[in-house]
């Protein structure tokens, strides 16, 4: 336990190391434009973490102060991540207005339907409510960053490579924090310390692709597409439909044939 | 493992696969031209070759094999028949494709979706492909009978006919769609 002790230090300390590189990296390549909330996470991150660091070098690991504050920091951190996220969707998604229009009451919609399954699902133990809070936060950042990616799938968008990867970034972290935190909950006192060290690596990694993602600087927002005009959705629309309705039916026709005869 | 463990953990999965499966670059560049020629094209192709797709799949031309041809022909006729079906399928995937190609162009590029369309969409888009791949199973496995093959004649004939109707109707209404824009981008006539 000592030993894991120590390395949890040692990957703090790189953590860090790499928060500090890649926030260096942000503001050489002056990416904080195309980027300023991912920019003011990345500050909030660090700075939580140096928080944390100092208060378990202070209190120690297995202090109750020491978590509580951690948690707490973490929920400053979680928020940030909810805004460089809405960021990154907005950079995905935004320069198509009407799509976006869906796009966001959707993945909003999605979000909250988490979050209320994450309230149901959650046990109701007053000691657990935190990492229950902290864990439905970090799978509605995911549901939100995949149902985006959905869309841009869907409707065949353009994603710059730099979007992409830094979506992806935080949607794997927030997917392996999903699972850490159910873990925790189930096995608590016993897995605090592997739970720390397996977060921690999961961030490093993210951290990793975000560096790469970022390594070159990046353009600021591409502006709106030229769009046409509002009647012509409106009219096309619908008859595309009916006419893949009528192909449908075509379909169904042979089906209820086959399903007749068989 | 208790539950809570179980439904988060498949939640997670099914995530990590929805997200690798958008993440997959697709087969085919999305975007076409959203022109009127297109849209006129989309649709129509396979509409075009009706009257070889009817002559191949004609009962009477089988009922007149059956009773003067030998068994081996018919197991040949029987089998270029489901060819043909099997084609006629593939036709009619092509087309829902490209319908769908432009209609997600049109979406994208417009300034406002109805989400009720793009649900409808998207379902008719799944009823299309579950059913689609069922009917070439059958196809494949050779347990559609040639009597349901027939029926594709009738099928194809009665399409031919709304379909005609509908593309009519959509030139008519994209003629008044275009008028209605230029009307309203000229004196500022609200249409929408």
């Amino acid at each position: 336990m000592a030993e894991l002790q120590k390395t949890l230090q040692m990957l703090w300390v790189v953590n860090i190391a790499a928060g500090i590189l890649l926030l260096v990296l942000v503001a050489g390549r002056r990416n904080y434009r195309a980027f300023p909330a991912f920019s003011l996470y990345l500050v909030t991150n660090l700075t939580v973490n140096v928080c944390s660091f100092l208060a378990y070098h202070r209190w120690g690991f297995s202090s109750a102060f020491s978590w509580w504050f951690a948690l707490g920091m973490q929920v400053v951190a979680t928020s940030a991540r909810a805004l460089a996220v809405a960021e990154l969707c907005k950079h995905l998604l935004a320069r198509y207005r009407g799509i976006w229009g869906l796009a966001w009451r959707v993945t909003l919609g999605s979000a909250a339907s988490v979050l209320i399954y994450c309230y149901i699902a959650a046990k109701y133990q007053w000691k657990l409510a935190l990492i229950s809070a902290e864990r439905s936060l970090e799978l509605a950042i995911a549901v939100v960053i995949v149902a985006v990616f959905l869309f841009v799938r869907y409707y065949g968008v353009e994603a710059r490579p730099a979007d992409r990867s830094l979506a992806l970034g935080f949607c794997l972290y927030s997917c392996f924090s999903v699972l850490n935190n159910t873990i925790l909950e189930r096995f608590l006192d016993n897995y605090v310390t592997l739970w720390n060290f397996l977060g921690m690596l999961a961030f490093l990694g993210s951290l990793l692709v975000w560096t790469w993602a970022l390594r070159r600087p990046q353009a600021e927002v591409s502006p709106e597409e030229t769009l046409l005009p509002a009647g012509v959705y409106q009219t096309v629309a619908p008859q595309i439909n009916f006419r893949l309705r009528l192909l449908n039916e075509q379909l169904s026709q042979f089906w209820k044939t086959e399903a007749t005869r068989n | 493992m208790n539950l809570t463990m179980i439904l988060f953990s498949g939640f997670v999965a099914a995530l990590l696969l929805l997200l690798v499966w958008a993440l997959r670059a697709p087969k085919r560049p999305a975007r076409i031209e959203a022109g009127a020629c297109s849209l006129e094209e989309t649709g129509q192709r396979h509409t075009n070759y009706l009257a070889q797709i009817r002559q191949a799949l004609a009962p009477a031309d089988y009922d007149f094999l059956s009773k003067r041809a030998t068994r081996g022909v018919q197991r040949r006729v029987r089998r270029e028949r489901r060819k043909v079906a099997r084609a006629y399928l593939a036709a009619l995937r092509v087309d829902f494709r490209n319908l769908l190609r432009l209609a997600r162009v049109i979406a994208v590029l417009s300034p406002e979706v109805v989400a009720v369309q793009e649900f409808e969409r998207l379902r008719l888009t799944a009823v299309f492909a579950w059913r689609y791949q069922i009917i070439r199973w059958k196809l494949w496995a050779g347990v559609a009978s040639m009597t349901q093959l027939d029926s594709l004649s009738n099928l194809v004939s009665g399409l031919s006919v709304r379909m005609d109707a509908a593309m009519k109707e959509l030139g008519e209404r994209a003629a008044i769609a275009a008028e209605l824009a230029s009307l309203r981008d000229g004196r500022g006539l609200d249409v929408a």
